[in-house]
C-alpha cells in the first residue's frame, strides 16, 4: 500500500551515511552538496538556519536564497537558489589571499582561518558567486534599550548572539574587535557539526529537503546517486572554478 | 604558519574540551542571590556561573544539552528541539521524534541520546524562536498606565505584581479619573450552588419555545432568587446571567493545557461565560463548516445535535493528485515543516497539484496549474467542478449512496453521508428532512426501558427505532433510516430522487446539489470565477482520475469572506464526491492523545478534579453564541438584532470588542486580554482601538503580555508572561497530520532574573499563571490552592496542572494501560535531571514535579519519557489501517445540512442555507451589496514564511530576509497607473479614505509602503503580506518610570494593511463577516492605490 | 608666501578632520564605513591606488633627472622622490586602515603568500618605497653615486611592476569582467606615469622656485607629457567601454552603464571627463597657459583630482554589478547594498591623509633639500 512505509526520510539517510563517512580519513572524503531546485521552495529555512548556527551578525549570511520570476501573466513561475559557498576545487577565492588565510583543507573545504584573516577583502572581490561577506562587527541587538529595571534588555538579550558561536569547533566570544569580527566569513559545510556527525545546518533544516549533503566518494551515498543524475548543473560552470555543489534542475 | 584553529572535521573532533566563557570566571563573585533582585545582568552571570561547571566540547551535539519542547513562533506547533550553551538558548532545531520534522517520523522509543546528533527540519521563524524569547523588550515587572495619561498614550508606570493584584482585584480610584470596579465586586454570584441552580432554570427558560410559558418561568425564577436579584446584570432578563459575565477574557493564540486553566479560572472559578478565542480571525469559517457538516444526528430526539468545531485537511503525503485552494502550503498553513516534503517529494515522482489562488504563492510556483482565480468566487469554480462530476458521473455513487453506519459497517466505508436522505421541499427550497413518522413509515411506541416509559418507533413490522427517523428512497421504496446504529438494518438509498412522496414533495441531498450545480453552465461558473472553462474541465478530469487518492485541500483563501462558509462547504462537497474522507490521500481530521484524562483509565482527569464544588457559569454570552435569538429572552420577533448572534460559529473575535463597545447584549466592566494581537490583526482592528481607547466603554483592561504589544498598549495593567521557551503548553495537531500525537511544550530556559512571585506561598515565576492564581487566591476562588484537585491534592504550582496533563498523554487512551509508554530508564532519568540543570528552582523541582503526578515512580518515570521527547507521537505504521487512516472521522457527513437551515440569520430573519450554493462574496452583515465607487482594487493578503502575525517582527533575523512590507501591485495595473516597482504607494479605502491608522495618543500611522511589481497576481487584485507596519511591540518610543524607552525604526517598517479593510456599512464598528461560519473577512474590501 | 600658508592651514584642518575619522575608524572599527560585503572595496582602496600610482609615477619622472639626466629636468628629481615617498605613505596608510586587522599586517611580510597579487604588491611596493628613501638619500648625499644610478636601473621596472600589480590586483579577477581587461595591467604603468606627471606640474608649477630658469620649459614637457597621457588614457577608456558594449556581456555592460548612467554619473562626466581631463587638456595644450606656473599647477591639481576620481570610477561599478542579480533582494542588512557613497568617516580620512600628504610634501620642501641647492 503505502510505498512510504519503506521509505526514509532522506535526512535519515544522510545521517547514516556522514557516520560511515566520518569513519574514512579525511582526504578520502569528498563533501558535496546537491539542491534539488525542484524541490527548493524558496522558505529561507536554510538561511536562517545557517546565521543561527554561525550567529552571524548582521550583514553577514552564508546561504542567502535568490527569488526570481519569470514569465508574464497568466503564464508564471517563480524560480528559488539557494546559494552557500560553492566550495570551489578551483576556487578563484583562495590564490588571492595574501596570507593563506584562506584555503581548500584536506577534506576539500574552503576555509577561513579566523585568526590568520587579515580582513583585506580581497577574496571577497574573487569570489564569482558572491559567497563571503566581511563581519563589521555588529550585532542584531544594537541599539536596542538596556538597563531598564522594567525591560529584559539588550545586554542580556544579546548573548546567544555574542557566546554561542562554534565555527570551526572554536568557542569564539563576540567581543571588541576579536575576530571573527573584522575578518571575511563563509560557509564551510559545518565543519564543526560534521566533527560530531551532525548534517549541516541548512541541510538538516531544509523543510523541502532540496539540499542533500555526502561524500561523494561513497557510491552508495545519496549525493553519489544525485550528481549522476542527466539533469544536475554548477552554477557557473564556464568559469572553471568546479563547484562542489550541484544543482538538479 | 600561526594555525590556531582547527581546520578539518577531524581536527574538530578531537578538539580537547573547550574552554569556558570567559566572562563567567570574571562573574564568579557576584552570588545566586542577585537574581531575586531584579539585577539581570549581574544575575545573568550568577546563573551562568552556576551553570558552567562542565561545560565543554560542542554543545549542540550532547543530549545533556538539549530540551524538547514545542515552537510557538506560529501555530503550526512543531516540535523542536532547543539546544543550550550554559543555560543559554543557543539554537533551535527540529525535534526528530515528531511527524512534524522528519517524514516518515522514526521509532518513538528510539534512546534519546541516539537522537542527540540527529534533528528535523523546521522553519525559519522556528529557527529564529530564540529571538523571541530573547527580545530586549520583553518586559519585567507589571506595568500600569500612568494615572492622568490616556490610554494610547504610551505613558507607564511599574508596579509590584502584589500591589497590580490588589489594585484589580478590589478596584478603587485607580487612575484619578474615579472609582473603577475591581474584580471581587463584580463576582458578585459567589454561591456556587445558587449559580447552579440558576443555570439549570435559565436553560429551561431558552428551551421553553412558548412564548407566553417563557414568561411565566422568568417570573418563577425572579420569584425564586429575590435574594439573589441584584447579583444578575438584568434581572428582567436573567438569562443574561449573573454580573460575574461582565468580566470578559479574549484571548489571540492559545493551546491546550493554559486553556483548560483558563477553562477552570473563568467559567468554573470566577463564574463568567465570556472567555472566547480568536477562531474567526484565523480560519473561522473552515471550523464551522466542519461543525456544521458534522452536526451529530440525535436519534432519541430525531433532531440534531452540535458538531465538532474542527476542521478537514488532505493527507496530502500519500495523495497522487492535489488542489490546493487558497492554501498557502509553503509559507503558511499547518504548516511547512510538516507539510512541505510530502509536496515536494511527489514533484520529482511525477505527482502533479494544482493551486488555486489569485496569487502565485511560493507552492503556485511549484503547481502543474495555477489558477488565478477572482477572490471570492471558490464556491462557483467547485460548483462548476460538481456539475462536470455530476453531469459525467464522475462521483463515488456506491459510497454516497451508503445511508447510514450500518450499511457503512457492511460495505467496509469508515463513514456515511446524507446524500440519500429526502429532504423536504417547500416553494422550490429545501427544508427539512422527512421523518418516517410524516409519511406513517414508523409510528411512536411508548415501551418500558429499565424500568422507564421510552418513546421509541416502530415500523410496519413492527422493527423498533431509537426515534422518528429520516427516510431514503431505497429502489423508489421510502425506507426509514435507523442512522447510528451498526447492527440496525443497512439503507444504501436512491441517489437522484426528485418526487413527490404521498403529500411530500422531496429531493434527495444529492439531487438538490446537483440542482445548485446546475444554476449555471460550467461556463457560466467559469466566468463568475474569473477563469477559463478549460481550467475547471481539466481540473476535475484530472480529480476524477485517482479513485480516492485525490483530495482538494483548502484553507484560508475561500474561508475568510463573507461567503466562506458556503465557499469551504463547496469544497468538502468536492471531495465527499469521491469518498475520500478517512481515506489515505484522502480528506483527514487530526487526533490527539486525551490530555484532559477523559478517557477511562487516565491517572488525572484534570477537568473534573475540583476540590469544592465549582462555579456552574451561566447566561447569554457577549458574542451571542450559546444560545439562539429566539430562545433567550431578548427576542422581541424583530430582526435585524442591534448586532448579529451567531448561531453556528463561537469565538468570534472580530465581535468581542465592538459587543462591548455597543454594550450589547451588556456592558462589560473588565476586560482581560491574553496573547492578543487583535487590533492589529483582525480586518478594519482600527475601528476596536477607538473602543479600547474609552474608559467609559471599556472601564478595566488587563493584559497579559510579553512586551507592549498592538493590544496591551491600550490596556490599563500588562502582566508580564513567560515566552514559548519558558512555558507549559500543549499544542496538539492538525489536520493533515493523520497520527495520534500529543506536542508537549515545557519550560526550556528561564530567562536570566526573571522576576518571581509568591501564591499561595509557592514561589513561581513571573507569568500569566501567576495572574490568575494571585487572583484566585485573593478572591478564594474554587478550583485554585491547597486543595484544588480535591481535598489535600494541592494547585498551587502551573506544574500541579500541566505535568498531571502529562502523566495522562504518557498513560494513553486505554483502559487497561496497554496504551501506555515505557518507563524512562536510568540513563533517560540522568539526562532528564542534567537537562534542566539550568533551571531555577522556582521552574524546576524534581521532587515537586514527581509530585505533582503523584509521586508514583513508574508513572514519574513514564511522564519523563514523554517529556524527554517534547510530546507523544503513534508510531508511523499505525497511522494507516490498509487504505485508511487509522484514526478516523469515522460517522456521519452532513451533504445536506438540516441544522443550519433552521438556524436563523438574525441580519435578515431569514434561514441559513442548508446546501452548498454559490453567494456572492463581499456583502454587508444585511446582505446588501457594497459599492465602493472609486475603489477598484480588490484587496487580499497573504503569510510569508517570515513572519507571523503581530509577533515576529521582533525577530531580527527573519527580517533580515524581508525587511518591510509592501504593496503587491500586478505589473499592467501598476503601469496603468503609473507605478513603478519601490514607489511609495498609499492604500485605502471608503471605510478609511485616508489610509491611516489612528493609533490615539496623537499619532497617525499611514498605509504607505513600497509598490512590490510582479507578474504573478491577478490584474485587479493587490495583495500585502502580513507582519510590518507596527505602532507598539518596540517600534515606537514609550515611556516608563518618567524613562523613555527608544521605539527600534527597523520594528517600525511599512506596512499594515487591515486598517484598508472594509467597516461593514451597517454596524459601522467591525470588519465585514461570515454570519454563517463566523469568519472575519480578509479578502473582500476595495481598495485605491496611490502613489504619494 | 601667503599661497602656501593657506595650503598649510588648509591641510592642517584636513588632517585634523582626518584624525577624528581614525579616531572613530580605531575605536568602532569598520561600522561606520558605506563599503559592504558587496561594494567591499571603497573609497579607501580607490585612494590607495590613486596614491601608489602617483607614487610610481612620480618616480618615473624621477628617473628623468636622476637616471636619464635630461637637463631642463635638472633639480626636479629629489622633489619627485618626495612627492612618490609621500604619495606612497598615503596609499600605504589608506589601504592599512582598509584592512579588517591591521595589527595583523605582519603577517603579509612574515607568512605572506607570494602568490597573491597582493602579497606581491605589499612586497613590491615594500621594497620600492625603501628603494625610493634610499634613492632619495644617496641623491642628497651623493648624487653622483653609482649606487643612485643602480638604484633607479633597479626602480624603474619595479615601478612598472608595482604599478602593473596594482592593474593586475584588479585584472586577475576572471569573475569582473569590468576589470577582467587584458590590458589593464599594461594600463595602470600609463596611468602612473601621467599622475606622476601631473604630480610634478602640481609641485613645480605651485610651489617651485621662482627662481628656477628652467620652470616653464619643465613645465611645458610636463604638460605635454599629461595631455599626451590623457588623450591615452581617453582611448582606453573608450576602448574598454566600447568592448564592453559590444561584447554585450550583461554584468559588463552593466558596469560601464553604472559608470555612465549610473546615480554617480556625474562623477564620471563631470568630475572626471570634463573637469579632470578635458578641461586640463584644453588648457595644457594651450602653450601659454601650459607655460605658466599658475594655470599648469591647478590643471595638474585637475588632473590628479580626475585621476582620483577615475580610480573609484573603476573600483566601484565592478563591484556594484551584483554577480548574481537576484542576490541584491535575497538578504538584507546593513553592509549588503550594491550602492555605495563613502561615508562621513570615510570621507575624513581620507581627506586627513590628502591633508597629511600636502603637509608632508610642503614640510619636506622646506626642510630637506630637494631642489634648492643643486639648481
Ligand atoms: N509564516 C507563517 N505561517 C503560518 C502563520 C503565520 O502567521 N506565518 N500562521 C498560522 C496560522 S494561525 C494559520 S491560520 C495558517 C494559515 O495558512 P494559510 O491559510 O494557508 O495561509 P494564508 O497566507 O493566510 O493563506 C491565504 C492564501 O489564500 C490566498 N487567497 C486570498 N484570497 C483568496 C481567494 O479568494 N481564494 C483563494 N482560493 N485564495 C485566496 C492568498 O493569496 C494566500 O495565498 O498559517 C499558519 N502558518
Ligand atoms: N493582514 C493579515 N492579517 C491577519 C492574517 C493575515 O493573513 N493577513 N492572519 C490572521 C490569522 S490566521 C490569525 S491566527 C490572527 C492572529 O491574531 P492574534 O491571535 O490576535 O495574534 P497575534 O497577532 O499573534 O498577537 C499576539 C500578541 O500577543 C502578544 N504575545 C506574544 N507572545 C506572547 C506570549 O508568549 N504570551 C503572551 N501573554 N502574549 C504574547 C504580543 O503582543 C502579540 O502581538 O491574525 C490574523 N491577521
Ligand atoms: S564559491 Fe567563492 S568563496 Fe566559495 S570556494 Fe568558490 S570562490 Fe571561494
Ligand atoms: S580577507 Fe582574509 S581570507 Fe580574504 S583574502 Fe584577505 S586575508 Fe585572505
Ligand atoms: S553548510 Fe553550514 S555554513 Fe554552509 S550554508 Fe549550510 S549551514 Fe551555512
Ligand atoms: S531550506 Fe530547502 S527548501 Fe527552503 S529555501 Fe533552503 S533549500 Fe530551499
Ligand atoms: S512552522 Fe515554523 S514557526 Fe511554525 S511552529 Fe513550525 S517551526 Fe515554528
Ligand atoms: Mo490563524
Amino acid at each position: 500500500m503505502l510505498g512510504v512505509l519503506e521509505q526514509q526520510d532522506v535526512l535519515v539517510r544522510m545521517h547514516a551515511e556522514l557516520q560511515r563517512a566520518l569513519k574514512k580519513k579525511p582526504e578520502e572524503r569528498r563533501w558535496v552538496m546537491v539542491i534539488d531546485l525542484r524541490k527548493c521552495v524558496g522558505c529561507h529555512a536554510c538561511t536562517i538556519a545557517c546565521v543561527a548556527e554561525n550567529k552571524l551578525p548582521p550583514g553577514v549570511v552564508y546561504r542567502p536564497v535568490l527569488d526570481e520570476e519569470f514569465g508574464s501573466y497568466p503564464n508564471v513561475t517563480r524560480r528559488f537558489i539557494p546559494r552557500p559557498c560553492m566550495q570551489c576545487d578551483e576556487p578563484p577565492c583562495v590564490p588571492v589571499c595574501p596570507v593563506n588565510a584562506t584555503y581548500k583543507n584536506n577534506e576539500g573545504v574552503t576555509v577561513v582561518d579566523y585568526d590568520q584573516c587579515i580582513g583585506c577583502r580581497y577574496c571577497v572581490t574573487a569570489c564569482p558567486y558572491g559567497a563571503r561577506t566581511f563581519d563589521f562587527g555588529l550585532t542584531y541587538t544594537d541599539n536596542t534599550p538596556d538597563n531598564f529595571p522594567f525591560l529584559f534588555g539588550q545586554a542580556n538579550a544579546d548573548d546567544y548572539e555574542r557566546h554561542a558561536n562554534y565555527e570551526y569547533g572554536e568557542n569564539r566570544q563576540r567581543e571588541g574587535e576579536k575576530s571573527p569580527i573584522g575578518n571575511v566569513r563563509k560557509c564551510h559545510f559545518c565543519l564543526h557539526r560534521l566533527a560530531e556527525g551532525m548534517l549541516p545546518a541548512c541541510t538538516t533544516t531544509c523543510i523541502g529537503r532540496a539540499t542533500l549533503f555526502g561524500d561523494a566518494n561513497d557510491p552508495d551515498s545519496l549525493v553519489a546517486e544525485m550528481i549522476a543524475s542527466p539533469n544536475v548543473m554548477r552554477l557557473k560552470e564556464e568559469l572553471g572554478t568546479e563547484p562542489r555543489v550541484y544543482y538538479l534542475v | 604558519m600561526a594555525k590556531q584553529q582547527p581546520q578539518n572535521s577531524d581536527q574538530i573532533a578531537e578538539r580537547p574540551t573547550v574552554s569556558r566563557r570567559d566572562f563567567i570566571r570574571l562573574s564568579a563573585v557576584t552570588g545566586g542571590a542577585l537574581a531575586l533582585l531584579g539585577n539581570i545582568p549581574q544575575a545573568r552571570q550568577a546563573i551562568q556561573k552556576v551553570m558552567a561547571a562542565g561545560e565543554g566540547g560542542f554543545f549542540e551535539s550532547k543530549p545533556e544539552n538539549q530540551i524538547y519542547t514545542v515552537c510557538l513562533q506560529c501555530n503550526t506547533g512543531c516540535a523542536i528541539k532547543v539546544k543550550l550553551l550554559d543555560g543559554l538558548a543557543a539554537k533551535i532545531d527540529g525535534n526528530p521524534y515528531s511527524p512534524w520534522t522528519l517524514w516518515p517520523h522514526p521509532a518513538y522509543d528510539t534512546p534519546v541520546k541516539d537522537m542527540a546528533t540527529m534533528e528535523g527540519g523546521i522553519c525559519p521563524k522556528g529557527q529564529a524562536g530564540l529571538q523571541s524569547a530573547y527580545d530586549p523588550y520583553r518586559i519585567t515587572s507589571v506595568l500600569k498606565r500612568k494615572p492622568g495619561t490616556k490610554r494610547g498614550e504610551g505613558q507607564w508606570v511599574s508596579i509590584p505584581f502584589d500591589q497590580a493584584i490588589d489594585e484589580i482585584v478590589n478596584g478603587g480610584d485607580l487612575f484619578g479619573e474615579g472609582p473603577v470596579e475591581g474584580l471581587k465586586s463584580i463576582r458578585a454570584l459567589t454561591d456556587t450552588e445558587v449559580a447552579a441552580e440558576m443555570a439549570a432554570e435559565i436553560k429551561a427558560i431558552w428551551d421553553e419555545n412558548d412564548a407566553d410559558k417563557k414568561k411565566a418561568l422568568v417570573e418563577e425564577f425572579k420569584a425564586k432568587h429575590a435574594d439573589h436579584l441584584e447579583a444578575l446584570i438584568d434581572p428582567e432578563h436573567p438569562d443574561l446571567g449573573p454580573k460575574n459575565n461582565q468580566l470578559m477574557f479574549v484571548w489571540g493564540r492559545m493551546k491546550g493545557g493554559r486553556e483548560d486553566v483558563v477553562h477552570r479560572f473563568f467559567q468554573e472559578a470566577y463564574g463568567t461565560v465570556n472567555m472566547n478565542g480568536h477562531t474567526t480571525v484565523c480560519q473561522g469559517s473552515l471550523y464551522f463548516t466542519g461543525k456544521a457538516m458534522s452536526a451529530k444526528w440525535n436519534a432519541a430526539k430525531s433532531s440534531w445535535d452540535s458538531g465538532d468545531k474542527f476542521y478537514w485537511q488532505g493527507d496530502t503525503g500519500n495523495s497522487e493528485f492535489v488542489i490546493y485552494v487558497g492554501a498557502n502550503l509553503f509559507e503558511a498553513n499547518y504548516g511547512p515543516p510538516q507539510r512541505t516534503p510530502k509536496a515536494t517529494e511527489g514533484l520529482i515522482n511525477g505527482k502533479k497539484f494544482a493551486v488555486i489562488d489569485p496569487r502565485l504563492s511560493k507552492v503556485a510556483a511549484k503547481a502543474w496549474k495555477w489558477v488565478p482565480i477572482k477572490p471570492g468566487t471558490d464556491a462557483a469554480f467547485a460548483l462548476g467542478m460538481i456539475r462536470w462530476m455530476l453531469e459525467n458521473e464522475r462521483y463515488n455513487a456506491a459510497y454516497l449512496a451508503i445511508a447510514n453506519q450500518a450499511a457503512a459497517t457492511a460495505a467496509g466505508e469508515p463513514n456515511y453521508t446524507n446524500a440519500a436522505w429526502l429532504v423536504k421541499i417547500k416553494d422550490g427550497q429545501p427544508g427539512k428532512h422527512l421523518r418516517a413518522s410524516e409519511l406513517g413509515l414508523l409510528t411512536p411506541q411508548t415501551v418500558q426501558k429499565d424500568g422507564k416509559d421510552v418513546t421509541v418507533y416502530v415500523d410496519a413490522a413492527g422493527v423498533q427505532y431509537p426515534g422518528d427517523t429520516p427516510v431514503a428512497l431505497v429502489g423508489g421504496a421510502p425506507t426509514p433510516i435507523d442512522v447510528l446504529d451498526p447492527e440496525a438494518a443497512p439503507v444504501v438509498g436512491d441517489l437522484l430522487v426528485n418526487q413527490t412522496v404521498g403529500e411530500f414533495e422531496v429531493k434527495s441531498g444529492l439531487q438538490i446539489l446537483l440542482e445548485s450545480a446546475q444554476q449555471h453552465t460550467i461556463a457560466e461558473w467559469a466566468e463568475i470565477a474569473g477563469v477559463k472553462e478549460r481550467d475547471i474541465l481539466e481540473l476535475a478530469a484530472e480529480f476524477t482520475s485517482h479513485g480516492r487518492k485525490a483530495v482538494a485541500d483548502i484553507h484560508r483563501g475561500p474561508s475568510q469572506h463573507t461567503n466562506g462558509f458556503y465557499n469551504n462547504n463547496a469544497w468538502y462537497v468536492v471531495n465527499l464526491l469521491i469518498g475520500n474522507f478517512d481515506y489515505a490521500g484522502g480528506t483527514i481530521k487530526a487526533s490527539t492523545y486525551d490530555r484532559k484524562g477523559s478517557k477511562k483509565g487516565q491517572p488525572f482527569p484534570v477537568t473534573t478534579m475540583f476540590g469544592e464544588h465549582h462555579f456552574t457559569s451561566f447566561g447569554v454570552d457577549m458574542l451571542r453564541t450559546r444560545v439562539a435569538y429566539e430562545k433567550s429572552t431578548l427576542f422581541d420577533g424583530t430582526y435585524p438584532t442591534r448586532r448579529p448572534w451567531f448561531p453556528i460559529a463561537t469565538d468570534v473575535y472580530q465581535e468581542d470588542i465592538p459587543s462591548i463597545g455597543d454594550a450589547y447584549p451588556y456592558p462589560i466592566k473588565v476586560l482581560m486580554t491574553y496573547m492578543n494581537g487583535s487590533v492589529y490583526s483582525l480586518p478594519a482592528g482600527h475601528t476596536a482601538i477607538e473602543i479600547l481607547a474609552d474608559t467609559k466603554k471599556v472601564p478595566l483592561h488587563i493584559a497579559s503580555d510579553i512586551l507592549v504589544g498592538e493590544t496591551s498598549s491600550y490596556a490599563d495593567y500588562i502582566f508580564p508572561d513567560l515566552s514559548f521557551l519558558e512555558r507549559w503548553e500543549f499544542h496538539g495537531s492538525h489536520p493533515s497530520v493523520p497520527w495520534k500525537v500529543e506536542n508537549v511544550r515545557q519550560p526550556a530556559i528561564s530567562l536570566p532574573g526573571w522576576p518571581t512571585v509568591k501564591v499561595y506561598g509557592e514561589e513561581i515565576p513571573m507569568s500569566f499563571e501567576a495572574l490568575l492564581m494571585a487572583i484566585a487566591e485573593k478572591l478564594e476562588l474554587p478550583g485554585f490552592g491547597p486543595n484544588g484537585f480535591g481535598e489535600g491534592i494541592p494547585f498551587t504550582r502551573p506544574e500541579h496542572f500541566y505535568l498531571k496533563q502529562v502523566a495522562d498523554i504518557a498513560f494513553g487512551d486505554k483502559e487497561d494501560g496497554s496504551d501506555n509508554v515505557p518507563e524512562a530508564d536510568d540513563e533517560e532519568m540522568r539526562i532528564f535531571l542534567e537537562a534542566r540543570r539550568h533551571l531555577p528552582k522556582s521552574v524546576f523541582d524534581a521532587e515537586v514535579w514527581k509530585a505533582a503526578v503523584g509521586g508514583d515512580e513508574s508513572l514519574w518515570r513514564k511522564t519523563v519519557f514523554v517529556l524527554n521527547r517534547g510530546g507523544r507521537y503513534q508510531d508511523f505504521a499505525k497511522g494507516y489501517k490498509g487504505d485508511l487512516v487509522a484514526n478516523k472521522y469515522g460517522r456521519l457527513i452532513n451533504l445536506y445540512q438540516e441544522k443550519t437551515y433552521t438556524s436563523i440569520n438574525t441580519m435578515t430573519g431569514k434561514p441559513f442555507t442548508g446546501y452548498t450554493t454559490y453567494v456572492p462574496a463581499g456583502l454587508s452583515s444585511t446582505g446588501e451589496e457594497i459599492e465602493d465607487e472609486g475603489y477598484e482594487f480588490n484587496l487580499i493578503t497573504f503569510k510569508m514564511i517570515t513572519m507571523t502575525k503581530a509577533r515576529t517582527v521582533t525577530n531580527y533575523w527573519l527580517m533580515a530576509v524581508q525587511p518591510e512590507g509592501y504593496v503587491m501591485l500586478n505589473r499592467a495595473d501598476a503601469e496603468r497607473l503609473g507605478i513603478q516597482h519601490g514607489d511609495r504607494v498609499r492604500l485605502s479605502s471608503a471605510s478609511n479614505p485616508d489610509g491611516v491608522w489612528d493609533v490615539k495618543g496623537g499619532r497617525k500611522v499611514p498605509m504607505i509602503g513600497k509598490a512590490h511589481i510582479v507578474e504573478g497576481l491577478r490584474p485587479g487584485v493587490v495583495a500585502f503580506p502580513l507582519g510590518y507596519g507596527h505602532w507598539a511591540s518596540g517600534s515606537h518610543d514609550i515611556t516608563i518610570d518618567g524613562m523613555v524607552v527608544k521605539g527600534d525604526p527597523r520594528r517600525a517598517a511599512p506596512l499594515h494593511g487591515n486598517a484598508a479593510m472594509r467597516v461593514d456599512p451597517h454596524l459601522g464598528n467591525v470588519t465585514l463577516s461570515d454570519l454563517a461560519g463566523g469568519s472575519a473577512v480578509f479578502y473582500d474590501s476595495k481598495v485605491k492605490v496611490e502613489k504619494v | 608666501m601667503n599661497f602656501k600658508r593657506a595650503i598649510y592651514t588648509i591641510s592642517a584642518l584636513a588632517l585634523l578632520f582626518g584624525l577624528w575619522g581614525v579616531f572613530v575608524r580605531l575605536t568602532t572599527g569598520h561600522r561606520e564605513a558605506a563599503y559592504g560585503s558587496y561594494v567591499v572595496w571603497g573609497l579607501w582602496v580607490a585612494m590607495y591606488l590613486f596614491f601608489a600610482g602617483t607614487a610610481a609615477g612620480a618616480f618615473m619622472i624621477s628617473t628623468l633627472d636622476l637616471l636619464f639626466h635630461i637637463k631642463i629636468f635638472k633639480g626636479t628629481g629629489r622633489t619627485a622622490l618626495w612627492v612618490g615617498l609621500v604619495s606612497l605613505a598615503a596609499a600605504l596608510l589608506s589601504i592599512w586602515l582598509d584592512l579588517g586587522h591591521m595589527e595583523r599586517i605582519w603577517k603579509v611580510y612574515l607568512q605572506g603568500d607570494l602568490g597573491s597579487v597582493m602579497a606581491q604588491m605589499v612586497w613590491g611596493y615594500t621594497l620600492f618605497g625603501l628603494l625610493m628613501l634610499a634613492s632619495l638619500y644617496l641623491s642628497i648625499r651623493n648624487p653622483q653615486s653609482s649606487l643612485l644610478r643602480t638604484l633607479m636601473i633597479v626602480g624603474l621596472p619595479l615601478s612598472l611592476f608595482v604599478s602593473g600589480a596594482v592593474g593586475a590586483l584588479l585584472g586577475v579577477e576572471a569573475s569582473r569582467l569590468f576589470w577582467h581587461v587584458g590590458l589593464l595591467p599594461v594600463q595602470f604603468p600609463v596611468f602612473s606615469l601621467a599622475s606622476g606627471a601631473a604630480a610634478m606640474l602640481v609641485v613645480i608649477g605651485l610651489f617651485g622656485q621662482k627662481e628656477s630658469p628652467n620652470r616653464s620649459e619643465q613645465l611645458w614637457v610636463l604638460s605635454v607629457l599629461t595631455v599626451a597621457l590623457a588623450v591615452v588614457k581617453l582611448y582606453f577608456l573608450w576602448a574598454d567601454f566600447s568592448q564592453s558594449m559590444y561584447g554585450n556581456v550583461p554584468q559588463n555592460v552593466e558596469a560601464v552603464r553604472a559608470v555612465l548612467y549610473g546615480p554617480y554619473w556625474w562623477a564620471f562626466w563631470i568630475l572626471q571627463i570634463l573637469i579632470g581631463t578635458l578641461v586640463p587638456i584644453f588648457v595644457l595644450v594651450q602653450p601659454k597657459l601650459a607655460r605658466h606656473n599658475g594655470w599648469a599647477g591647478w590643471m595638474g591639481v585637475l588632473v590628479l583630482f580626475g585621476f582620483a576620481v577615475a580610480r573609484a570610477n573603476i573600483v566601484f561599478p565592478a563591484l556594484t554589478v551584483p554577480e548574481i542579480q537576484a542576490l541584491t533582494t535575497a538578504f538584507s542588512g546593513p553592509h549588503l547594498t550594491f550602492d555605495y557613497f563613502p561615508s562621513l568617516m570615510e570621507w575624513a580620512v581620507t581627506l586627513g591623509i590628502v591633508g597629511m600628504a600636502v603637509l608632508a610634501f610642503l614640510i619636506g620642501e622646506d626642510r630637506l633639500p630637494l631642489s634648492s641647492k643643486e639648481a
